[in-house]
């Protein structure tokens, strides 16, 4: 489909034109920089560049271990993003699209945890979680448990994921309502003149009109989860325990600023965005986008 | 709809307009010109003109929550009511973000006419650059400055490991070393440990009290640890060295250092969660009487008094004491690291003006007079030739000054000579050591190959 | 007469369960910005136990460590500008990838996609390097210009599905009748994506609003700092006053609760007029 509209091209540079303007000067300019310092071993962020290394933080990205174990943990959060926090978020929004009293007050409720800094959150769930007096263990005392060390090994990464997960279901429940109010209501109509029930209207109308809007969801998902930083690093940094909890945002994070290795912070700061892209593409082949 | 449009557009450009406005309000940027004085100022450089009215950028890293950052705001204030000049207190607590600004400051030319940072690498780069002017060349125009300060301190403790010359003029110290809780101790039949044998002894009974005989995060902060058994493996005299080559003393001292801390690790003497406790919750365990040694430095005396006071526990019973030595000859048992790691540099910038210059340098001076530093410094050390007096102390403090004036001798931190990521690498690599993962003499091989 | 449903019912509680789970964090930090450091570290879940008219001493302490009013000044100058420039240039170009076929159409949705992928920390340094050249350091536009970018791919990537979504008769019909592309999009598109546009609009308004990295940078003169950065005065080399942080917490979201409850109910105006339109 060709519109006839949309034939003539130029206006394009009037419509496209200060959104590439900003995004050059102020992000892909910038991120060249970035580039170049990959290729060099600057250290300490501000210094003046470091010695020509060439590709030898591209090779190390291979070969380190804590950075196989960012991306895999990264892969896994992705999963649960996808499935928990979208899947609940839909849930949600249907469930709210569904009510009629009080539907105003879940959507303003829901938005909570975006507007709560981070770290405010962090603080909150490292409270959650202590060891030594935690909200949860102090429960569990009440009924006779022993106390759980909810970050090390098995639990970690469930610690971990929770309050990620949770923060931004807000977010996408927001997205998706917004999706949900314009499908028009007529559909709905004509559809219960069909007889089409509960179930079905979801199943024939609601998500196929909300199509775009969840590979939108599911895109944002994806890429969040590879630069997500500041939830998992107050809770905890540095990968903890043994650096076996690493997302690619914060072991970005570490090797920049605490370990000042600028060079290959921005190697793996490239290797975020190529997967970003990569993943993103992949997305919109599997799923295409529908026009209408 | 036009409406709608032209509202659109008027809101941004209302927007717009206010944000130009902002534009010129706040002092705009220290990368461009100066700010020329009120009223004429033709004098030369090292003229007194009291008409002169001059703005200079002071960055500092006494913001945050600092508990001398209210002394600092009435230093400034008094600085500026005694000159008639203006000060553009630019204070953030210092951390990596803030030393990276900084940096980067100094490579775009918009750096401040005053800087309180670090005296050691941190400033390597900006120091070989030439940007910040050395102390003796203040000296040859005017010649009292720092004069209230020991010399062999500046030149040794404070000058920089880039060229070793001394740039800082420093307000006080600091000084790190072990916080136990005597009431613990006193409870279990424990009598201070001077040994190291004595200590794990100590540690075995308290351990099996139930008590967590020390509280520690070995992922987060495991450098005082680090620092207090180098202090027992390396001996005061060498503390500072660091390992050139595999196998010589220093290196073997770095080994060991890193199997006492495991040995620790291994005999359960730190919290159950050592391995994911935060240094916050550590020091929470230590606060609520829960663990019996808490190692943590100068600045920590003020937050220990809070919180204890908030859990309900004893303060007065926190006290303080020099790591148990393995032997007393090459290291007494009532020594502690201390040292001095941050002063004022005056940039070229500042220096190459001659307005700027003089208010720069009478800045650095009131800040660092004798009546000011002691207010600063209260419990912590300085590099004044006079010595400092705290009214007014608190049990545990008064327990920090006494330790201090008992203390047998103390070191710089050993830390403070690696590069960046030599350091980083091997503070993290204490966790794997501990935790099996990783052998010592690995730990401190990958540290030697970055610590080139 | 109401009809009993089960299913409504469990859908109720559903609903109420997870709002528990997201207005209890901000009882929360209500509640223990009215307590010390020490006591919160001793049971940050406890009820404060001074009394009212004396318990805001960690408020007392915020407004002594800022000029507070001037930090919401800046903050909303500088958040609000971004949030208009980015649903005016986001709009304009996402209509444009939308509608328009053209060559490598499918490489620029990359480049979004790339942009909305790069860390800040990884940008930062040469961002500065920009922003002093051009003489902006600690002014708000020195923020302005960089956030824009920053909020741009994401707000183009949610306007552009949601513009995909909509169907096309309309625009064909006002073509038809002589109108031109942008007065189709003034017109016509712009006004039933206004829910899309509420939406980015107060995501961009947030994040704008809570970006304290880029602020450490660009504003170090007091009188140009905005109020997150409020959380930069509650650290110390004794750790975190968590007290203060609690405080600064509440001062610093109160605006955006209220601009979001403001906002919250254009949503919904503005969905029902689309949906009827159709």
């Amino acid at each position: 489909m060709d519109s006839m509209i949309y034939r003539r091209k130029w206006p394009l540079i009037v419509f496209l034109g200060p959104a590439f303007i900003f995004l050059i000067i102020f992000l892909f300019y910038p991120f060249l920089q970035s580039v170049i310092d990959s290729l060099h071993n600057t250290l300490k962020l501000g210094s003046p560049r470091g010695d020509f290394t060439g590709l030898e933080n591209y090779k190390r990205l291979f070969t380190d271990p804590m950075m196989r174990t960012a991306l895999f943990n990264t892969g896994k959060l992705m999963l649960f993003t996808l499935v928990f926090q979208v899947g609940i978020a839909l849930l949600l929004a249907m469930m709210v699209d569904n009510i009629k009293r009080g539907a105003q007050f879940f959507r303003i409720v829901y938005f909570f945890p975006i507007v709560i800094s981070a770290t405010a959150l962090g603080l909150l769930f490292n409270l959650i979680f202590l060891y030594n007096g935690g909200m949860i263990n102090q429960l569990l005392a009440n009924f006779g448990v022993k106390a759980i060390n909810w970050k090390e090994g098995g639990y970690a990464f469930i610690t971990m994921l929770t309050p990620v997960m949770w923060q931004y279901v807000g977010f996408y429940f927001v997205i998706l309502i917004t999706g949900l109010n314009s499908i028009p209501e007529e559909l709905y109509e004509a559809a219960s003149i069909d007889g089409a029930k509960g179930l079905q209207r979801i199943r024939y109308i609601t998500l196929p009109m909300l199509y775009n809007v969840i590979i939108t969801c599911v895109t944002l998902a994806i890429t969040g989860a590879l630069k997500v930083f500041d939830l998992p690093w107050v809770m905890f940094p540095g990968g903890i325990p043994l650096g076996t909890t690493y997302l690619t945002g914060t072991y970005m994070y570490d090797r920049t600023l605490n370990f000042g290795e600028v060079g290959y912070g921005s190697s793996i700061a490239i290797a975020i965005v190529v997967i970003g892209v990569v993943a993103a593409q992949v997305t919109n082949h599997v799923f295409k986008p529908k026009e209408y | 709809m036009k409406k709608r449009i032209i509202c659109l557009a008027l809101a941004a450009l209302f927007c717009l307009t206010l944000a130009s406005c902002a534009t010129s309000s706040p002092s705009a940027n220290p990368g461009g010109s100066n700010n020329s004085p009120v009223g004429n100022n033709n004098s030369p450089a090292g003229n007194e003109n009291p008409a002169a009215k001059v703005e200079i950028t002071v960055v500092s890293s006494y913001g945050g929550d600092d508990g001398n950052r209210a002394n600092y705001e009435a230093a400034v204030a008094e600085y500026e009511a005694a000159t008639g000049n203006t000060v553009i207190n630019d204070a953030t607590s210092s951390d990596e973000t803030w030393k990276a600004r900084v940096r980067t400051d100094f490579e775009t030319g918009a750096e401040p006419d005053v800087l309180f940072f670090f005296a050691g690498a941190d400033a390597d780069a900006f120091v070989l650059a030439d940007k910040v002017v050395p102390i003796e060349e203040i000296r040859t125009v005017y010649s009292d400055y720092g004069s209230n300060m020991k010399d062999d301190i500046l030149n040794t403790t404070l000058a920089s490991p880039a060229n070793g010359k001394a740039y800082v003029l420093p307000m006080n110290g600091y000084w790190e070393t072990m916080f136990y809780n005597s009431e613990i101790l006193a409870d279990n039949g424990v009598t201070l440990p001077k040994t190291w044998d004595e200590f794990l002894a100590a540690c075995e009974t308290l351990k099996t009290a139930g008590i967590t005989p020390i509280a520690m995060s070995v992922s987060e902060v495991p450098h005082y640890w680090w620092e207090f058994a180098l202090m027992n493996n390396a001996g005061m005299e060498n503390h500072m060295v660091a390992p050139k080559e595999k196998g010589d003393d220093a290196y073997n001292a770095y080994v060991q250092t890193l199997k006492d801390i495991k040995d620790l690790y291994d005999k359960g003497y730190f919290p159950e969660n050592a391995l994911t406790i935060l240094h916050a919750e550590a020091d929470m365990l230590f606060s609520e009487k829960k663990a019996a040694f808490f190692a943590d430095g100068s600045w920590a005396v003020n937050s220990i008094l809070e919180h204890c006071e908030a859990a309900g526990t004893d303060p007065d019973q926190v006290k303080f004491m020099g790591t148990p030595t393995k032997d007393a000859s090459k290291r007494p048992a009532n020594s502690y690291v201390s040292g001095i790691s941050m002063g004022f540099y005056i940039t070229r910038k500042a220096w190459d003006d001659p307005d700027k210059r003089e208010a720069a340098v009478k800045f650095v001076q009131h800040l660092t007079s004798d009546e000011i530093v002691s207010k600063f410094a209260g419990f912590s050390s300085t590099a004044t030739k006079n010595p400092v007096v705290m009214a007014d102390a608190k049990p545990i403090q008064q327990n920090a000054i006494d330790f201090i004036a008992s203390g047998e001798g103390f070191v710089p931190a050993a830390q403070d000579t690696w590069n960046a990521d030599a350091k980083g690498d091997l503070f993290k690599n204490v966790q794997f050591v501990c935790a099996g993962e990783m052998t010592p003499e690995e730990a401190v091989d990958s540290f030697l190959a970055l610590n080139k | 007469m109401k009809r009993f449903k089960i299913s409504k019912l469990i859908i109720y509680l559903v609903l109420i369960i997870w709002a528990f789970t997201t207005i209890y964090p901000f009882f929360w930090v209500i509640i223990n910005s009215l307590k010390t450091t020490g006591e919160i570290r001793v049971n940050s879940f406890a009820l404060p136990t001074t009394a009212l008219s004396e318990a805001f001493f960690n408020y007392s302490k915020a407004f002594e460590r800022m000029n507070i009013p001037l930090a919401y000044r800046n903050s909303i100058i500088i958040s609000g500008t971004v949030t208009v420039a980015v649903v005016l240039i986001a709009g304009f170009g996402a209509f444009a990838i939308a509608r328009y076929r053209f060559l490598f159409q499918k490489f620029f949705f990359s480049l979004l996609v790339a942009a909305m992928m790069i860390p800040v920390f990884a940008t930062i340094i040469p961002v500065f390097k920009i922003i002093n050249s051009m003489g902006l350091v600690n002014t708000n536009l020195g923020v302005i210009l960089p956030q824009i970018a920053g909020n741009l791919s994401f707000s183009m990537i949610v306007l552009i599905s949601y513009i995909r979504s909509l169907p096309s008769d309309i625009e064909e019909s006002a073509f038809i009748e002589g109108c031109n592309v942008f007065q189709i999009f003034f017109r016509i598109v712009a006004p039933i994506t206004k829910p899309a546009f509420a939406t980015v609009a107060i995501f961009t308004f947030i994040w704008s609003y809570n970006d304290l990295f880029t602020q450490l940078f660009i504003l170090r003169n007091p009188k140009s700092y905005a109020i997150t950065r409020l959380f930069s005065e509650i650290n110390s080399i004794a750790g975190v006053n968590y007290g203060l942080m609690a405080a600064s917490v509440v001062l610093v979201v109160l605006p955006v609760m209220i601009l979001y409850g403001f906002l919250q109910k254009n949503i919904i105006r503005g969905m029902t007029a689309g949906a009827v339109k159709g």
